[in-house]
């Protein structure tokens, strides 16, 4: 005893339907694929919270934020968002080239972002948390940071700039 | 009943090929406008 509807049971799939989920599959794959690259192999890094602070009472180097050196060619940078005087605290920092600088970020108040031109350095600023990357700068010139995130009226205001000398 | 079957049967004849068309530029445009941004990030250098 055979179903008589067998045939209208089957699900028809469009051949052109079929040949465009592959191809966004095929897509998928390959995205997937260049971001684990990427991250993996290559070792680019997204920002992640390097620790806790209380934004009411900075301590330590926030006490004092710009650009320390370590050592010859490596620096700490620690840069606060200020939405009481809209600006980065520092505003001008000055490395020279070759240098490997770790970026540290936090906010006084609200959240902010940072953003280093013509680098992968890209991070929300939030109060209470300290973000950080580093980057080794190999040409020297001008890389403007700007906040990247709406914060209010003075947003536009809130942008510095690094400078990359020659030795 | 006739004309039933045969309008199934135009149907899957028909090629929609302008929405092929469409449909290929709209992946190439994806495929190269991303493959653009990945090297550009991996021009930047690595960020640890």
């Amino acid at each position: 005893m055979s179903a008589p509807n067998d045939a209208k049971r089957t699900l028809h799939i469009d051949p052109y339907e079929k040949n465009w989920m592959r191809i966004s599959i095929i897509l998928v794959i390959v995205f997937a694929a260049a971001v684990t690259v990427a991250g993996f192999a290559l070792g680019f890094q997204v920002p992640s919270p390097e620790e806790r602070v209380d934004p009411n009472n900075l301590t330590g180097p926030w006490e004092n934020p710009g650009l320390r050196e370590l050592s010859p060619g490596v620096y700490e940078l620690y840069v606060i968002g200020n939405a009481t005087t809209w600006q980065f605290e520092p505003r001008d920092v000055e490395i020279p080239v070759d240098s490997t600088v770790t970026i540290y970020v936090t906010s006084r108040d609200i959240q902010h972002g940072f953003k280093l031109q013509d680098t992968n350095i890209n991070m929300q600023i939030l109060p209470g948390q300290v973000s950080k990357l580093t980057h080794v700068f190999e040409e020297a010139g001008e890389y403007p940071y700007i906040c990247t995130e709406y914060c209010g009226v003075g947003h536009a205001a809130m942008f510095g700039n690094l400078t990359v000398v020659e030795k | 009943m006739a004309d039933e079957q045969e309008t199934e049967a135009e149907a899957e004849e028909f090629h929609p090929r302008g929405t092929v068309a469409i449909l290929v530029m709209f992946v190439l445009a994806i495929i190269i406008l991303w493959g653009s941004v990945y090297v550009i990030l991996l021009s930047r250098g690595v960020t640890v």
